[in-house]
């Protein structure tokens, strides 16, 4: 396993594609690009997630339920979430701006930041950086939904470029936040270049909604008469700070341009890998938590994950009629313990089960802790090291066998589904080393 | 089913064979594929499986079967195909 420090970055420049898994379903299908189209959601399917501006002008929502939306817009063109696409699309995109730098940091679904310290002497200027990162990321083929429906922007303290069609907003300056908000103001195609020195300008003329507001500071604040950055940075910091507390601060210092909070480059061990093809699809979810649960142990067992604690794991699904699955759980305290790993998709699994029939079900570990728990030399029971002992004897036995035959001939019976009247569905062999 | 690593194998996956039937519609002989042919001497229990209705149907009608020397058999018939099959008595 590589252990990658970690790499910061004070200049960052914020890659955003707005409703980025709709534009996933464009790219994929082009002929929806001309349709009013709404996606459901991975988690309620009854409900309308992201829509696109067709929908939206007329009057679908997201958060709607689907019912209401197609009352609304009779053509409206639903389609199914398919959250492992949309990742695979997205690391495709980190994947290619981590061509311009060695520091990217993935914020949500089609937003990260790269860091800039020093790519000029790769590249050039910002303008030239910001245009490697523009034809870069051009090749995932996220394009906009209207093309060419802009006119070129004129700009005032900052710069702007424009590649046609394209569905990516650039930001630049420096800092996550100010480069946020440049982006966050930048038209599809183009980028807002925030020079330094520029940043307090830039932000004094921003919204209050730029800022990472909950709604109950956002409706304060407006009721003092505070409507943009500029307005809220001119008031006094231990003002602010006596209204709002220590949120406050912060608040006030994003305002002021005070912060600069660096990109911090992922920490990018291999991820740990099991998957299973199921030989008839699979909808019991005590079945898909069996699976589940041995998937967890055969990626547990994986040597590469020596000394790891798992800090993130991720189920995903690929179901029948193409659709996926995907859940994903971050672990507040790490573990090597299967059931505290399994707990979290159990829970989702319940929450929001597959809408479909699972064909093949993958378990990745993506995310590492180090230390570990498991130390045999200090196992606590007498009984669990000998049991252990047995099964790295057995494991030995297995892998010469294997070495003899060229072939595995030890199997687990495991149980598949031992309610089903059909007999072949209820039990079912896998190979011993697995 | 493919062989692999992440492949799990079905047991008791049924094994098709030749069946005979007489005037009424009622198994005589069994054969298996490698020429193994045996009499039925009786049939025991029948029952009839409907399954999977919400994709691939499946429809089977099961028949425990003693052959000639006393073995007991599962034989059922694919109503869909019509095509015969063997599995282990569970």
């Amino acid at each position: 396993m590589t252990r990658t420090p970690h790499l910061t970055s004070d200049g960052a420049a914020c890659c955003w594609i707005p409703l980025f898994p709709l534009r996933c379903e464009t790219a994929r299908q082009p002929e929806l690009a001309s349709l009013p189209v709404a996606l459901a959601g991975p988690d309620d399917t009854r409900r309308v997630w992201q829509v696109s501006p067709l929908a939206r002008h007329a009057g679908v929502k997201p958060g709607m339920t689907v019912s209401q939306a197609i009352g609304l817009c009779p053509a409206l063109k639903l389609c199914e979430p398919d959250p492992v696409h949309y990742d695979a699309q997205f690391s495709r995109l980190l994947a290619a701006l981590g061509q311009v730098s060695p520091v990217i940091e993935p914020a949500e679904l089609g937003r990260a930041y790269v860091g800039t310290d020093g790519l000029e002497r790769l590249f050039g200027s910002p303008q030239q950086i910001v245009e490697e990162i523009q034809m870069r990321s051009a090749e995932c083929g996220m394009r906009n939904f209207s093309e060419g429906s802009f006119a070129p922007r004129n700009s005032h303290i900052h710069s702007a470029l424009r590649i046609p069609n394209s569905a990516l907003r650039v930001g630049w300056g420096r800092g996550k936040f100010v480069s946020w908000v440049a982006a966050t103001r930048a038209r599809p195609g183009e980028a807002v270049i925030v020079q330094p020195g520029d940043e307090g300008r830039f932000l004094a003329a921003q919204p209050l909604a730029a800022l990472p507001l909950d709604s109950d500071t956002h409706r304060r604040l407006r009721q003092l008469g505070v409507r943009t950055l500029g307005a809220l940075a001119a008031l006094p910091e231990e003002a602010v700070v006596s209204q709002f507390g220590r949120a406050g601060r912060r608040l006030w210092r994003l305002a002021a341009g005070r912060i600069t909070e660096p990109v911090v480059g992922r920490v990018a061990p291999e991820p740990i890998v099991a998957a299973l093809t199921f030989f008839s699809p699979v909808a019991g979810r005590e079945l898909l938590e069996l699976a589940l649960d041995h998937l967890i142990v055969r990626a547990l067992k994986d040597p590469r994950r020596s000394g790891w604690r798992v800090q993130v794991i991720r189920a995903r699904a690929e179901l029948e009629q193409g659709a996926s699955w995907l859940a994903e759980a971050t672990l507040k305290d790490p573990s090597v313990e299967r059931e505290r790993l399994l707990a979290p998709l159990k829970t989702q699994l319940e929450r929001s089960p597959p809408a479909g029939a699972v064909e093949r079900l993958v378990v990745e570990f993506t995310a590492f802790a180090p230390g570990t728990a498991e130390l045999q030399l200090f196992a606590r029971d007498a009984h669990a090291a000998a049991r252990a002992g047995r099964r790295r004897a057995l494991r030995t036995a297995a892998q010469e066998i294997k070495l003899r035959l060229k072939c595995s001939l030890l199997y687990h019976v495991i149980e598949v589904q031992p309610w089903s009247r059909l007999p072949e569905r209820r039990y079912a062999l896998i190979d011993f080393d697995t | 089913m493919r062989n692999g690593s992440d492949r799990l194998r079905a047991l008791n996956v049924q094994q098709q064979v030749i069946v005979e039937l007489d005037a009424r519609g009622t198994p005589t002989i069994v054969k298996r594929e490698t020429g193994n042919e045996k009499r039925i001497e009786s049939i025991g229990e029948t029952w009839r499986i409907d399954d999977e209705w919400w994709r691939v149907p499946i429809v089977r009608r099961y028949l425990e079967v003693i052959v000639e020397g006393g073995g007991r058999m599962v034989l059922f018939e694919d109503l869909k195909t019509g095509e015969w099959f063997a599995q282990k008595p569970t």
